[in-house]
Formats: structure tokens, C-alpha cells, sequence
């Protein structure tokens, strides 16, 4: 390879590293604000201690045991919290209010769960929903509490 | 007979606080007192809640949702009280104003940039949005270009302040969320805007 070949593929590599970044700082979708006690996130195969700061990503689980508590803020600004013995699945978040792309489906599975609403169920309440073993509940801008014991 | 009454009463008043299902949901108040709704509902039926505190709920998936019932907000506060405990201070909105046609700051914006950085820090904020927007005077397409550049100018003034990059999410929203609605191609000041929220 030519010199020039070779600068030219070292500039094309680290762009691409760099648009791989800022993809991935795309998807981050929350953060954790508050944590007591025992509180975990299961992405994948991963279990990570839920700790203030550590950000959130589509398909996260986020889990309490017996003394747990986690608070969690969303991109749109929507505010959930999850008291102990609790599991909630972040199944889908989409908030691109520029190009209409807006969803938010949580599946809490059990537990105590407070949440306020932020601009997703503002812009496309539709487009909100959580699912629980016992229902699904739609919200048109909302505070709510939700316990799940089945 | 008024004793007998307010047995009954208290009877069953301790019958709505212990007898609640075993899985509930319960709509709240806004902080501004007004109400949004809620609508819980599976194969067996559906309930929509329209008024704070009301409840409702199922002891198993079998069962459609209860008809709503009001409850005590002592007794919903009480229920609820570990997991509203871990509820995280809604974010902080700053709103800085761009003169026509630029990026440039206004003065008055320019001195609320230390109130933002102050927040980022007490907030301990790992997520910032700073959104641009421009108001209707112009092509879509141009404004979506200068609500980008505002954006991306507010952040490098916040990054220059000394706040980590990572934290910001920098997005603009061209003409497409008017804070003042107008018609096409009118400037509004209020409009172009850059808004910062931290959370």
C-alpha cells in the first residue's frame, strides 16, 4: 500500500470509531438517580450494581431485592421508581420528537413502581404502555402507582 | 340505628384499606392539582381512572379490573411509600433566547449559563439535553441546519465551562416545535431558542 493508501485507511478507521461512539451515546436512553439497598440492572448477560450515574439502555432490566429501592430518569424526562422485591423490563425507547419516532413499553413483572409521565406520553400518550401479568394500562400524561403481587 | 351506620361504615371503610387487590393501580394528581388518566385493561375488561386516588385493580389475571374506588391518600401514600421514597427531583428546564438569524446568544441568556452549570454539578447530571430550535422565518430545512449549530454552540460553551461532553445530548429541532406557534416564516424571538434541561 501507498503512504497515501495508508493514511487514508487510518482516517476512514478512526472516523468509523468514531461515528460508533456517538451511535452508541445515541442509545442511551436514562440514567439512575437514586439506588438503596440491593438494586441491579440485567442487560444481557450482564448484572451491573444500579448506582447514581450509571446510564440505561433499551432492553435493561431493572431489579430490587428484599431492601431495594431504584430511581430512574428517562430521556423525555419521565420519572420511575421501584420499591423492593420489584423487576421491570425497559422493553422499548424511542424519543426523537424530530422525526416522530416515540415509544416507551416498560413490562413490570412485580413490585411497587411509582411514575410520572414526561414528553413521550405528552406528544403520543399512544404510544405509551406498560404491561403487567394482570393487564396492560395506557396513560394519557400521568402520575401513577402501580403494585403487582400476582 | 346511627351506631349500627357508622359500624357498617367504619366496616367497610376497613375493607376498601386491607381488602385492596392484591394487584392495584392508582391514579395521582399532578403537582399542579390537575389530573391525567390511566386506562388498565386485559381480556376480561378494562377501567379507566379519571380522578385522583382513584384505584383499581385485580387479585389475578383472571379477573377483569374492579370497578374504581377512591382511595385515602394517607393510605395510598403508605402502600406506595417505598417505592415513591426512590423518586428522582424532576429535571431542571433553562430556556436561552438566539438573536435572528444566528447563534448568538442574547445577553440575558448569556448570564444564566452559570445557573446551569451550577445545576449540572448539584444535580450530579450524566445526562443533559441541549435542543436547538429556530422559529418559522426561513426554509425548513435552513432552520433545522441553525437549530443544530445553536445547539452545538450552547454545548461548546457549556464543555468550555468545564462540563464533561459525554453528559450532553446535543439534537436540534429545526421549525418543528414552536414554542410560540406562527404561521410560516414569521420571526418570533421566543422561538429561537435553545433549550437545556438537566436531569
Amino acid at each position: 500500500m501507498t503512504r497515501f493508501q495508508v493514511v487514508v485507511l487510518c482516517v476512514t478507521l478512526l472516523g468509523g470509531l468514531f461515528l460508533a461512539q456517538q451511535a452508541v451515546a445515541e442509545e442511551i436512553i436514562g440514567s439512575v438517580k437514586v439506588a438503596q439497598g440491593e438494586a441491579t440492572i440485567q442487560r444481557g448477560e450482564q448484572t451491573i450494581d444500579a448506582a447514581p450515574g450509571v446510564r440505561l439502555f433499551p432492553g435493561d432490566t431493572l431489579q430490587t431485592g428484599a431492601d431495594g429501592r431504584i430511581g430512574v430518569i428517562f430521556r423525555d424526562d419521565t420519572l420511575l421508581s421501584l420499591g423492593p422485591g420489584s423487576e421491570l423490563v425497559i422493553e422499548d425507547f424511542l424519543f426523537s420528537p424530530a422525526d416522530n419516532h416515540l415509544s416507551m413499553i416498560l413490562r413490570m413483572l412485580h413490585g411497587l413502581a411509582a411514575y410520572v409521565s414526561g414528553k413521550i406520553a405528552k406528544l403520543a400518550p399512544e404510544a405509551v404502555k406498560i404491561e403487567t401479568p394482570v393487564g396492560t394500562v395506557g396513560v394519557r400524561g400521568t402520575r401513577m402507582l402501580i403494585r403487582i403481587e400476582d | 340505628m346511627i351506631g349500627r351506620l357508622l359500624i357498617a361504615m367504619a366496616m367497610l371503610s376497613m375493607l376498601c384499606a386491607c381488602g385492596a387487590p392484591r394487584n392495584m393501580f392508582v391514579l395521582l394528581p399532578e403537582e399542579d392539582g390537575s389530573v391525567g388518566q390511566i386506562t388498565v385493561s386485559n381480556e376480561h375488561g378494562q377501567q379507566t381512572l379519571t380522578q385522583p386516588w382513584q384505584a383499581t385493580g385485580m387479585n389475578s389475571a383472571n379477573q377483569a379490573p374492579q370497578v374504581p374506588q377512591e382511595m385515602a391518600p394517607e393510605t395510598v401514600k403508605e402502600l406506595f411509600q417505598k417505592s415513591l421514597s426512590a423518586q428522582p427531583l424532576p429535571p431542571m428546564h433553562f430556556l436561552l433566547y438566539c438573536t435572528a438569524d444566528s447563534v448568538e446568544l442574547t445577553e440575558k441568556s448569556k448570564r444564566q449559563i452559570p445557573e446551569i452549570l451550577a445545576a449540572i454539578k448539584w444535580r450530579d447530571s450524566v445526562d443533559t439535553s441541549v435542543i436547538g430550535h429556530a422559529d418559522t422565518a426561513g426554509s425548513s430545512v435552513y432552520n433545522l441546519a441553525l437549530s443544530k449549530r445553536r445547539a452545538q454552540a450552547v454545548g461548546k460553551l457549556l464543555i468550555a465551562q468545564g462540563v464533561n461532553p459525554d453528559i450532553l445530548e446535543i439534537s436540534s429541532h429545526g421549525e418543528r416545535d414552536l414554542l410560540i406557534p406562527t404561521p410560516d416564516n414569521v420571526s418570533e424571538p421566543l422561538n429561537r431558542r435553545v433549550e437545556v434541561t438537566v436531569r
